[in-house]
Order: structure tokens, then sequence, then C-alpha cells
């Protein structure tokens, strides 16, 4: 009896309109969403960080440049090596099934310290970070990188989440948070291009070909239509493997390229029109959309790409081995960063 | 005996690797791209959670693979060794240090941003599960030898602090009793004792138990013998016999490091035998010093070796576990459940299970069969999405079925999407005028043409060859079709077109033909001959139709492709074909011998199904070969490279 007294007592005095009864109410109504707001922006970062996006064929040696840039500072300084794990600068890899992503921090005050090897805590340094997103190689898998690219907005998703759920869709839908395309790293095996036999140089060819033309695109659709003057995503050509005795130099593996895609670009101006594609009805709209570079050149040249904001630059250097080793590389994601 | 154990993320990163063989690191890449991305064996590749024993084990040249796929973690687990050898604990081993390694470093295998594990450390568990299995299959007298170690073990016993007075003791006893047999390397030893020692806290008995629990030795004395270890360790008059038979003679320097993982497998099969009580009072005494030597924590190894069993443990009750509460939940449990279903089920966010997916993906396979997928193919499609998507969470907002959706799309392009590049024009090329440089010879380019009675071969061919011809090539079409009346004469009709037609473009095309009755491959031979002593850029060879299941007829391909050596084998198919398809295309595929195949595919008539072009997708399922063009129509002009963005979407819509 006397239960139900005194929850009939607490009922009536919370629904009496008293100054406490009024002054708690409100103060729920308005901490909630506040407290809401709370946790689920601590769960989820806003931070956009700007990436790069390492793109390339097969084998080119894209995961162990990642894996470079990654253990390289921690491996530099052995004497109080804070990470024992890390026995090689290099992590041994194969060819990859999903893309992964790693921060980086380059950093932007001192420009003499320009190779990823530095330890920025020590310097002291303000450093910037960035996101590098390594894609599979695999033709199979192409989308993954293309994807980055031919994504309507300024803002690209790296998938974060793709060490717990490597599932085969190209943006994950639940990753949270969103980057900038700041630069693009294609890489390409030096060694492999030298030998003429063998198919490398010609599909190498034709992915780079892919990506420019993704780019050339995205930079089309946007001059045309919106207000907002695109970003720009400059290219870096890398040159890898340059320890090998084989390999071509930079300069070698500029020309190469340039002659493939050239003879790429012909090729597919005289191809068939892909299924789907009506013909004869919106020919106007279609012309010079599958044409790199300046219509009506012959030779074609990087530097055709600059009429479509495009910058293409063409680096040496290696991951494993003497040689140059990755620090251009490094400066020139940090210039562009 | 194993050449290389390799632990490997799906970014391509290596994990942990141990090699006691060189291999070359194609053999793990061919592994990878043939299992995993361009799944060329019958078994879907990612299956998660399946054992090495379901995984078909991979052959490259001399090796064999024996691998496992946590699709969780994205880890792949693969052991190598030479085909040659028969190992029969090789599966066990694979599914052991899964279950080791997603225990120990799955939480860091879950941090975002970066493609470090630590995981040195794992050297000595991976030792102790190859010894333990190698031993258990291979060596009878380790148990003798494990008694003595056991002896000497025993008598050393002090109570020690747990780990410094290890690290400190470890020299004097090597010293007196000359007994520390191992060659164990001293840098990766310091960082064992830590987690050796946090898992003897709650080691002893539960350890033991659910050590006998797999050995299934229910035997009631158990419990008696393991409590009694403590005092057991101290009063123990070690047997002088055993102890000097042959440890102090060999010293040091005999001992191998096999010696160190030892310490484990004694300990099991003395422990089993005393609990089967067939042994003498003397042995099992000195069987009770063992344990008191293991508990306190004197050998690091063989408190790894009672880590891993627990773990192991732990990994079959968690499986155990999980099978029994997917049978019994409780009413409250499962209505609540299946409101929060509902209700992510709208918001998104919600985990998918098998059962939350099984009607859409019903719905989504009786899509595919409407649009014309055989039926082989679409539930092998199905299969693969559902193992995909089983276990992930759903996006903001997002339905069950666009995720299916979605994912559909995604398995559909990566099936279509061809591993190499497909420019005809460009092989022509290279062909015909290789660079200066290498060593080859020009020569014309051979395409053959092969597929059924009436799909439209002649018609594709000569589509192909107006297409050439637009490209100013030198096209020689050789009759092959010796058997059917008026073959010869369809193809000199197109000739005479195509020659008027392009006649103001430059390109030229003759026909070479042997009349009727001749042997088709002996025609193709000698017209291979004539284009490139008349300097041809391309030959397009005719075949006669055949039946795909007619052995006689398709036994003559094989000879075909041995007199012509084409350097593509195109075949027709039609799309107006259900099922059969599948069929034709892996009868064809198969039909040119052991060292060729197919190079690609031509859909014709792509113009009178619509929307249903699944076609496509079962022949691509069948042989992993890709599609290079589609017929859309009539006219010469009506053949169109494969986009498979096209084919996705039309497959995908729903009208």
């Amino acid at each position: 009896m006397s239960t139900i007294d005194t929850l009939k007592a607490a009922l009536e005095a919370s629904l009496t309109p008293s100054p406490t009864v009024i002054s708690v109410g409100l103060a729920i109504v308005l901490l909630i969403p506040i407290l809401l707001h709370f946790i689920f922006s601590a769960a989820t970062p806003y931070t956009t960080l700007p990436s790069v996006l390492l793109i390339g064929p097969s084998g080119a040696g894209k995961t162990a440049l990642l894996t470079l840039f990654e253990r390289g500072p921690r491996h530099h300084n052995n004497d109080n090596n804070p990470n024992p794990a890390i026995l090689s600068p290099v992590a041994d890899t194969h060819t990859s099934q999903t893309p992964s992503t790693v921060e980086l921090a380059v950093s932007t005050d001192s420009p003499h310290t320009t190779t990823y090897r530095t330890d920025l805590d020590a310097t002291g340094a303000t450093a910037k970070k960035f996101l590098l997103i390594d894609t599979p190689g695999h033709p199979k898998l192409r989308r993954h990188a293309l994807a980055h690219l031919s994504s309507p907005s300024a803002t690209i998703t790296p998938s974060l989440t793709t060490r717990t759920t490597p599932s085969h869709t190209g943006t994950e839908p639940n990753s949270t948070s969103k980057s900038k395309l700041k630069a693009l790293i294609f890489l390409v095996d030096a060694a492999a291009l030298a030998d003429t036999d063998s198919a490398a140089l010609s599909s190498a060819a034709e992915y780079l070909y892919d990506v420019l033309l993704a780019l050339q695109r995205r930079q089309q659709r946007r001059g045309g239509g919106s207000s907002r003057a695109p970003a720009s995503v400059p290219v870096l050509v890398a040159a890898n493997k340059l320890d090998l005795f084989t390999a071509l130099p930079a300069a070698l593996v500029r020309s190469q390229l340039e002659a493939e895609l050239g003879r790429i670009r012909r090729a597919r101006s005289k191809g068939l029109l892909d299924s789907g594609e009506a013909d004869g009805e919106v020919v106007g709209a279609e012309e010079g959309e599958g044409w790199l570079g300046a219509v009506g050149g012959d030779k074609f040249s990087f530097k055709e790409m600059m009429e479509f904001d495009v910058e293409v630059e063409v680096l040496g250097g290696n991951v494993v081995g003497d040689g140059p080793g990755a620090d251009k590389w490094w400066k020139w994601i940090g210039e562009r960063i | 005996m194993l050449d290389a154990f390799e632990i490997i993320s799906t970014s391509g990163v290596v994990l942990w690797s141990r090699s006691y063989a060189s291999v070359s690191p194609s053999v793990v890449n061919n592994f990878i791209s043939d299992v995993f991305i361009e799944e060329k064996s019958t078994v879907a590749g990612a299956k998660d959670g399946a054992s090495a024993t379901v995984n078909p084990p991979y052959k490259h040249e001399q090796h064999s693979l024996r691998w496992t796929f946590s699709k969780e973690l994205g880890i792949i687990f693969v052991a190598v060794y030479r085909s040659l050898l028969h190992l029969p604990w090789i599966d066990k081993l694979v599914d052991n240090i899964k279950a080791i390694f997603v225990s120990l470093y799955g939480d860091q295998l879950k941090k975002p941003n970066t493609t470090i594990v630590e995981c040195v450390k794992f050297d000595e568990y991976f030792d102790q599960q190859l010894h333990e299995l190698e031993q258990g299959s291979g060596k009878p007298d380790a148990r003798a030898f494990g008694d003595e170690k056991a002896g000497t073990a025993g008598e050393e016993q002090a109570p020690l602090p747990p780990k410094v007075a290890h690290n400190n003791q470890k020299p004097q006893t090597r010293s007196s009793a000359e007994s520390s047999p191992t060659a164990t390397p001293n840098a990766s030893r310091p960082a064992t004792p830590a987690a050796g020692h946090l898992l003897k806290a709650k080691q002893g008995p539960g350890g033991k138990l659910s050590r006998r629990a797999r050995k299934i030795q229910n035997n009631p004395s158990a419990p008696a013998s393991s409590g009694d270890e403590a005092t057991a360790r101290k009063g123990k008059p070690v047997k002088t016999v055993k102890r000097g038979r042959k440890w102090d003679a060999d010293g040091l320097a005999d001992e191998r490091d096999d010696v160190q993982l030892d310490y484990s497998i004694p300990a099991v099969t003395s422990d089993s035998e005393a609990e089967a009580g067939a042994r003498p009072a003397a042995v099992e005494e000195v069987d009770a010093s063992t344990w008191g030597s293991r508990t306190k924590g004197k050998f690091v190894l063989r408190d790894l070796g009672d880590e891993v069993h627990s773990i192991l443990a732990d990994a079959d009750a968690k499986k155990n576990a999980a099978a029994r509460t997917d049978a019994q939940s409780g009413i409250v449990g499962s209505s609540l459940s299946a409101i929060g279903g509902l209700f992510r089920n709208v918001v998104g966010g919600k985990v998918l299970t098998a059962q939350d997916l099984e009607k859409a993906m019903k719905g989504m396979e009786e899509h595919l069969l409407k649009k014309n997928v055989a039926r082989e193919a679409a539930v092998r499609l199905c299969e693969g999405v559902e193992k995909e998507l089983v276990g992930v969470k759903t996006g903001n907002f997002e339905s069950i079925n666009a995720r299916i959706q979605k994912a559909m799309e995604a398995s559909l392009t990566k099936m279509l999407t061809p591993t190499s590049s497909l420019d005809l024009l460009r092989e022509i090329d290279s062909i015909t005028s290789p660079p200066a440089a290498s060593l080859r010879k020009a020569r014309p380019y051979v395409i053959s043409i092969v597929g059924v009675n009436g799909v439209g071969k002649s018609t594709n061919l000569s589509k192909i060859c107006f297409f050439l011809l637009q490209n100013k090539y030198k096209v020689l079409i050789a009759a092959g079709d010796t058997f059917r009346s008026g073959a010869v004469e369809q193809l000199a009709v197109h000739v005479r077109n195509l020659t008027e037609l392009t006649a103001r473009e430059g390109g030229k095309v003759e026909l070479y033909q042997k009349g009727y009755g001749k042997d088709a491959a002996a025609v193709a031979k000698d017209a291979v001959a004539f284009a490139a002593q008349a300097a041809f850029d391309v030959v397009l060879i005719d075949t006669a139709g055949r039946r795909h299941n007619d052995q006689r007829l398709m036994s003559s391909l094989e000879k075909f492709a041995k007199f012509a050596q084409p350097d593509k084998i195109l075949m027709v198919g039609e799309a107006l074909v259900g099922t059969d398809s599948v069929a034709q295309a892996r009868n064809f595929n198969a039909a040119f011998g052991s060292g060729r195949s197919l190079d690609g595919f031509i859909i014709s008539k792509c113009d009178t199904v619509g929307d249903m072009v699944g076609t496509l997708v079962s022949i691509v399922h069948a042989t992993n070969v890709p599609v290079l063009f589609v017929g859309v129509g009539q006219h010469y002009s009506d053949l169109r490279n494969f986009s498979v963005k096209w084919a996705v979407e039309k497959l995908l819509s729903s009208t």
C-alpha cells in the first residue's frame, strides 16, 4: 500500500509545475542533444587529411614503398629504436588484394629535412599529416584506384576499415573520414620496362593512360559545369627499382612511356566503340572524350597534360637495395602536400 | 620438410614469415592472384573460417601450398612445401598457427592506418607448434628423452621469483648441471617470460584439463595427480640412472635446437600415459616432477607449450560455444534482437548474418536467372557475395538489398574485367612490325574463329575483317569450313562486299580457299604460309561449326590449333543460348589440348535479347576467358568492344 502511495506522490510531484521540475526537465532536454553530439563526434573523426594515391601495375613495388615510408623513420634511429619489432625498413610483400592506408607526416617548415627517415618528433618540426593510399595493381582490381579518381566530389573516401572488413566494394561505405586527393604517384618497374619483349611496358602504359584520362575527364567535367575551380592533382611517375642493373634511367622511362602512350592513343582512336555507347547520336559530345592530351597531336608528351592542369613529373628511385633511394619521391610529396 | 610459412595481409604485406628453403616470391604471388583474385579454383577463394583441410591445396610447379584465410582480419596463412613430400600434419599446423596468431595479434590487426604488426615473438610459438606436430607424427623415442630432461629439470628446482630470477639463474644452471641444452636464440628469449608468466597465473589444472580434453582422456585419476604437483616437486628423488645416461656425456654441443622444443611433447605423452595408469611407480614419480618443473616456470618453452595449448583450447571452446549459442537463444533475447534488427534494417549499421541475407540472396538469384544467367553461375555468384557480406556492417541508412546490389555489382565487375589488356590493334602491330630491338621476325597475325553451328561465326569474322580493313591492314580470309555446302561461297560474297566497301580506305582483303572436303587444319596451315609470303598483316580463319559434345568433331580442333598456330582463338557464342552456354564454353576451352585454350569470346546477337545478357556471365564464369567483342546488329559495323560497365548495368537493371 505504502509503495503505491509513494509512487503516486512522486508522479504527482513530477507533474506539478514547480520550478525544480521545470528546471530539471529543461536541463534534460537541453543536455541530451549536446551529450549525444559529443559522443558521436568523438566516435567519428571529422578531420580531413590530404591523401596521396599510390597507383601502378602489379609488381611495381607500391606496397613495398608504402611500408618503407611507414617504417623508415622508426628504423633509422637505431639507438633508441622505439619499435624493436621492425627489423627491416621494408616489409616483404606479395600481390595486394585490397587497398591499404597509412597515416604519415611530412615536415612543412624546414626544407633541409626532406627525407622520410627524419624523425619529426626529434627535430621538433611542425609536421603535416597525410594519408598514403596503396591500391592493388592487379588488372581485375584496378577499379579500386580508378574509383578514387572518377568520384564526382573533390573528397574521396579512403577505406580506413579495410583491415577489419576487407570487403570488395570500391569505396567503403562505413568509413567516416573523408580526405582530399592531393597527389598521385604512379609507380613503374623500370627494370621490367627495359625488356621489350615482355608486355610490361604496354600494360603499364595502358594503366597510366586510363589514370591520366580519368584525371583529364575530371578536370573537363568540372571546368564545364561548376563554378568552383577543381584542385589539380599532380602526377609523379616514379621509376622504381633503379638499383637493378637492367633498369632504365628516369629520362628513358619518360620517353618510353610517352611513345607508348602515343601508340595507345592512336590505337584507341581507331578502335571500336564500346558496347552500350550509341553511335551517331551524340557524336559532338563524345568528341575528344577518349583522346588524351592535346587534340590532333601525333606524338604524345606529358607536357600536353598541363592543358588540363595535370602536372606530370618522372623521377627515379628505388625501394630496396643500393641506389638513389626514395628520398626524391618523399620530397616531391612534401612539396605537394 | 616445410619450405616456408607466411602470414600475409590482404593488402599485400607479409606480417610474419619463416623460410627453410628459398622459395621464389612468385609462387605465393601466383597463388594469391589465382586463388583469391581470379578465383580459378572450383571452390571460391575467400572462404572464411574454412580450415586448411577444406581448402584445396594449390600446386605451382614443384611446390604445394596449404592455406587458410581469416576474412575478419584479412590475413592469409600459407604453408609452402615440396609436392613430393607427404606431410600429414600440415593442415593442423596451418589451422593451429591461425588460431594462435589471431588470438595473440588480433587487436593489432584491427588498428587502422598502419601496416605494422609486432610479432617477433611469434617465432617461438611457431617453432613449438611445428615440432609438436612433427614429432607427434614422427618420433616414437621422444618420450624417453623427455624423462631424462625432466630429471635434470627436477633437480635444479629452486623456488625462484619468476622473471628476473629466471634470467639470472640460467648461466648458473648451465655451468653446474651442464643440463641447459638449449641453443635457444638468446636475443628473442627475454621476450617470452612476460607472456609465459602471465599465462602461468591462470595456468595449472585449467590448462592441463583443456589439454586433456583435446586428448580425449577422461580418466578420474588425473585431477588427483595434478593436485599434488607442488609437493611432488620438492621431495622428489630423481632417478640417477636416467639423468646420467646421455646428458653429461654429450654436453651442450650435441643437442641441436630441436631440444628446446621438445619440452611440451614429452610432458603431454607422459601425462597421458600416467593417466592411463599403466606405468610403474618410479616412472610416475618422474612424471610428477615434470609437472612440477613446468608449473614452476623454470622452462620458458615448456610454458610456451602450455600457453599454446590453452590458446588452441580457447579457440576450440569459442567455436563450440558459438555453435551452441546459434542453436539455443532465449525467447526474450531473440525478440529483442528482432526488434533491433528491424530498426537497424532501416537506419543501417546492422551487422549482417546469414539469416538476414538468405531471403535477399534468393531474390538476387532469381533476378540473375531472369537475366538468363545459367543457374550454376548464379549460384556461385550469390554464394560469393553472401560469404563476402556475412559479418559486414551496413552503412548509414543502407538497406540489405542495397548492400547486396552493391556487392553484386563489385563481384560482377571483378569477374568480367579481363586480366590482361585486350587491345587487338596494338597486339597486331606488335606482331606484324616488332620493335627493332627485339629478336622476333615480322609475321602475320593469325585469328581463328570457332563455335557451335549457326551462332554467326562467318558473320562475325567478316565484321572483324571490316574493322581491320578500316585500319588499313591487309587481311587474308581462310575458308576453313570445308564441310558445309555454300560456306566457301558465303565467304567469297563477304570478301567481295568488303572489297567494295573499303576500296577507298586503303585496306586489302583476299580469300584463301581450297574447295570442299579437304582437311581444315591443312588448309589453315597453308593459308598462314601463303600470308607470310604475300606479306599479309592478318589471317582470319573460319572453321566449321561443331556441336560441343561431339567428341569426333571436337578432337580435330586440337590438330587445328597445332597446325595453324593461331595468336588468338575466339569463340563465338550467342546471347540467346541459355544454360547450355556453360557447357559450350567449357568444352571448347578444353578442346585445344593441354597447352592451349580460348583467348576470348565474341557474343553475337546481343541486340536480340535486350537486358538478358546473362550468357556473358555464364561463359566467363565457366572458363575465366574474357569477352572481347559483342555483336549488336546485322551490319558490318555492328561490332563493339565489350564494356564491363555496360554489361553490369544491364544485368542489375530491374524492369
